[in-house]
């Protein structure tokens, strides 16, 4: 990728990254065509650079249905990565405002801005988080699968929390359907505010007034932020 | 699913009372309708519906208690229950209880009321808890906020109760409404045509439908056509696809997100810290250190008021002394003057009289120990003692493919294993209840069997009572663990709420046991006077020594134990509670000796508990699980008994 940025100017990469990042978001929703991305996009030029992303080879064109070639699966999976792993970043660590989100992280989300080793850095840091802020699957890196714990990661599972503790679920981490389901239904969401009171003979949290026993393995699928109180 | 539908009524127009569980859903049917509906400090303690009447204004209304909720999309049986009536009655209003410290959870439920677009008012109950608390709500903007009527109230000082009986006459729709996003909307859009006619929204199913609610399907498949049905599975499985997250997950956190809202604008806290005793004591019982001592402090204190205070002083006082110095021999007396006829008289004052056996066994050997547990056992209930003990005791019933919710079935099994298995509906999967629902069956000793038990053993030695114990447990435990290897299924999360620790109120102690040992004599009373009447109609036909001749290989070889033994285990298949009794007399007469009380009481506690418990296992399971828990508990009781007494004999242990 690098050959690329050598031998054409950045701006061009940058929006090649855009059209691909709609048509990966169009795919998510079931399916991206040629219209839907000219629909979705901000490009005033998008047939031009649309154009361009074919004869990279990284979109193929079935009469009107777009899908990508094996690279251009990985350039779109990787901008995905970035931009929604920036969101995470954003809205955890600067805990900035929902409305700013989606500019900043569009900035971040190029290959010349955050490299692969920084970005896996920040996924670690974050603790793998599965989903950006607003529920979308982040696409998993090389470090997820290694499941880095050397850098200290600042969203941890609610097993890592010390007892007395007070943290905000960042993000449950759940392939249980109805433990989902369940957990929402009793307040245990994104976003609230829990002390965690003991760790054994089961974990005991409280939200609330809400105070509710959970099983240790349930508790390694809720990662949470520590709040300091000053 | 199993007949749970209320009892149609003659007159009134019908009022459901719905909320998060242990909110005090009970004690308001208790103040409306004046009707005990069993109220305790845990989630889950009613499991079924009860209904009873209530007059406001001229006007007759049928009142009906709910199982507890956190979604009216069912997770348990018992939630399916609530949904249920909900989905299928003329429902005039709802009363929605919410538990005033945790509005947002409440509110969540009231956003589903409001979307199923049935009538319904807010009660916030506890509103005392939520001021110690620092938390002040201002019920008038809350009201404005969703619409309709709220009300403040403290249930058990009955507070707020004539507000809420002035409500019930109106009809009041909620004004709240809330928006799930584009995706969603869409899906709820094109479900809804689909949809049939019903008592509540489209919308309201639509979403229940999306959220994957699979307890829909019977009602859904009475009512559509099966093209229709696999139109709405692709819809579904369509708006899924857009989700990286399930949708119920989607669908709970933007209710939840909104009833926080809603929440947050009508509510402020003062910062109150300091913590009561009562707060320290409810940490300390589930601290994994300290919480042992005070779990062996409450058997502890259990065992002197029942064990002790109920199973030997206060029978000794009714046995000995009422029933053995007066009833007795004064009955025996007048019935010799007044009945000539030898067959009738000892029909009723003979050795297997209805008043010599069946009414000295149950109101002067079981009765005091029912009546002590059910005191003790309501004190424990409402303390909010035991959803600490359920963490205490997690891990070891988690070897046993349940979790720590299994320990309130188990518990109130102490109490009465057949109300307990009713409660086995708690557990989330078939799996749970069937294993919960065997190990009541085989090995949990009701209160009145215990107390018996207890009476026996205390009159032999503390290590005789520890062996019974172990060897229970330890059936408890392999037969447990084995079960749920075996087994097929899965099972379920343990995520459980834990109320706040509480100074029972008396009145509620009172009721409660008034009501358990009512529904224990008309329970179990009848049951003896047939159990007498079947040995007495054996004993004269001769047909008790054939039956103690065809068993002796097994009660005196294979136990060895005496002969007369076998009258008890004869009577046991009816109450094993009954069986011990019988036990427990010949202990008195000295024809057992400490090693052979052991072996018959660990026999006759592996027992299956009593008929009632039987039919209730058919209702619960099904009629092959239940006969397959019989078939498999009565020999392996025999067997059990059998290899303890072997290992007596073969350590050469004399108790």
């Amino acid at each position: 990728m690098m050959d690329y940025n050598r031998s054409r100017n950045q701006l061009e990469e940058d929006r090649i990254d855009e059209v691909l990042e709609v048509i990966w978001m169009l795919r998510e929703e079931g399916g991206a065509s040629t219209d839907d991305v000219r629909k979705r996009s901000e490009d005033p030029e998008v047939d031009q650079v649309l154009k361009m992303a074919e004869s990279e080879r990284f979109v193929l064109t079935d009469s009107g249905r777009l899908s990508f070639s094996p690279q251009g699966e990985k350039r779109a999976e990787n901008v995905i990565r970035r931009h929604r792993l920036a969101e995470r970043l954003l809205s955890e660590v600067f805990e900035i405002e929902e409305k700013q989100l989606e500019d900043h992280a569009c900035e971040l989300e190029h290959t010349h801005v955050l490299s692969e080793v920084v970005v896996d850095s920040i996924c670690t840091f974050l603790g793998h988080p599965p989903t950006c802020p607003h529920g979308k699957a982040i696409p998993r890196g090389e470090c997820c699968k290694r499941f880095l714990h050397d850098l200290k990661p600042l969203v941890v599972p609610l097993t890592e929390l010390y007892i007395g503790g007070d943290a905000r679920i960042v993000f449950i981490s759940s392939k249980y359907h109805a433990r989902l389901d369940r957990l929402s239904s009793l307040g245990i969401v994104p976003g609230s505010i829990l002390r965690l009171h003991q760790k054994q003979p089961t974990y005991l949290i409280k939200i609330g007034e809400t105070e509710l026993a959970l099983d240790g393995e349930l508790a390694k699928e809720i990662f949470v932020k520590k709040i300091y109180t000053s | 699913m199993h007949g749970h539908t209320v009892k149609d009524t003659k007159t009134g127009s019908k009022i459901a009372i719905v909320g998060n569980p242990n909110v005090g859903k009970s004690v308001i049917f208790g103040l409306l309708t004046g009707r005990y509906a069993t109220v305790s400090n845990y989630p889950g303690t009613t499991v079924t519906l009860t209904t009873g009447s209530c007059k406001v204004g001229g006007e007759d209304l049928m009142v009906t208690d709910t199982p507890g909720i956190n979604t009216l999309i069912p997770m348990s049986e018992d939630e399916v229950v609530t949904r249920d009536i909900l989905l299928n009655d003329e429902v005039k209003l709802v009363v929605q209880v919410a538990d005033a410290k945790n509005l947002a959870r409440g509110l969540q439920i009231s956003l589903q009321l409001a979307e199923m677009g049935v009538p319904f008012i807010l009660v916030l109950n506890m509103w005392d808890e939520a001021g110690t608390r620092g938390l002040d709500i201002d019920a008038k903007k809350l009201s404005g906020a969703i619409g309709t009527t709220v009300i403040p109230a403290v249930g058990v000082e009955r507070k707020g109760l004539k507000e809420l009986r002035e409500s019930l006459s109106g009809r009041r729709f909620s004004s709240l409404n809330m928006t799930y996003g584009r995706i969603i909307e869409e899906g709820i859009g094109k479900l809804e045509a689909l949809l049939p006619e019903s008592k509540i929204s489209g919308r309201s199913i639509a979403l229940m439908l999306l959220a994957g609610d699979a307890s829909l399907k019977p009602w859904l498949s009475r009512r559509l056509t099966p093209s229709d049905i696999s139109k709405i599975e692709t819809i579904q499985r369509n708006v899924q696809s857009r989700f990286h997250e399930p949708l119920g997950y989607v669908i709970n956190q933007a209710r939840l997100k909104k009833a926080e809202k809603i929440a947050e604008g009508v509510l402020s806290r003062q910062q109150k810290n300091g913590s009561t005793l009562t707060t320290s004591i409810g940490r300390w019982a589930m601290h994994p250190v300290w919480g042992v001592p005070v779990l062996l402090a409450v058997l502890f204190l259990m065992y002197e008021f029942v064990g002790v205070f109920g199973a030997q002083v206060l029978v000794g006082l009714l046995e000995e002394g009422l029933f053995g110095s007066y009833i007795n021999p004064y009955m025996t007396l007048i019935a010799e003057r007044l009945i000539p006829d030898l067959f009738f008289r000892d029909l009723l004052v003979g050795e297997y009289g209805i008043i010599t056996m069946a009414l000295t066994y149950s109101i002067a050997i079981i009765l005091p120990v029912v009546g002590t547990f059910f005191i003790a056992f309501g004190i424990l209930e409402d303390s909010g003692y035991l959803p600490r003990l359920a963490i205490m005791v997690h891990k070891i019933f988690k070897l046993m493919g349940l979790h720590g919710k299994a320990v309130l079935p188990m518990v109130l099994g102490l109490g009465c294993d057949t109300m307990a298995t009713l409660t086995a509906r708690v557990m989330e999967t078939r799996k749970e209840r069937v294993i919960v629902t065997l190990l009541l069956a085989l090995g949990v000793p009701c209160s009145a069997q215990l107390g018996v038990i207890l009476g026996m053993l205390g009159g032999v030695s503390a290590s005789a009572t520890l062996i019974w114990a172990s060897v229970v447990i330890l059936v408890l435990f392999i037969v447990g663990f084995l079960s749920s290897k075996i087994l097929k299924g899965e099972g379920s999360d343990f995520v459980f709420d834990i109320p706040p620790l509480r100074v029972p109120v008396l009145s509620n102690i009172v009721f409660k046991t008034f009501s358990r040992i009512n529904w224990y004599l008309k329970e179990a009373v009848p049951l003896f006077i047939v159990g007498t009447l079947i040995l007495f109609t054996l004993d004269k036909i001769g047909g008790l020594a054939a039956i103690e001749r065809v068993a002796n290989p097994v009660v005196v070889g294979f136990l060895g134990l005496p002969a007369k033994a076998t009258e008890a285990f004869l009577i046991g298949f009816l109450r094993r509670d009954y069986g011990a009794a019988g036990l427990y007399a010949l202990a008195q007469n000295g024809q057992l000796n400490p090693n052979q009380v052991v072996v018959s009481l660990v026999t006759i506690t592996l027992f299956v508990p009593c008929v009632a418990n039987l039919l209730v296992m058919v209702k619960e399971c099904g009629i092959k699980t239940a006969l397959a828990i019989v078939v498999f508990i009565f020999p392996f009781a025999f067997l059990v008994g059998g290899v303890l007494n072997f290992g007596f004999n073969l350590l050469g242990i004399r108790l």
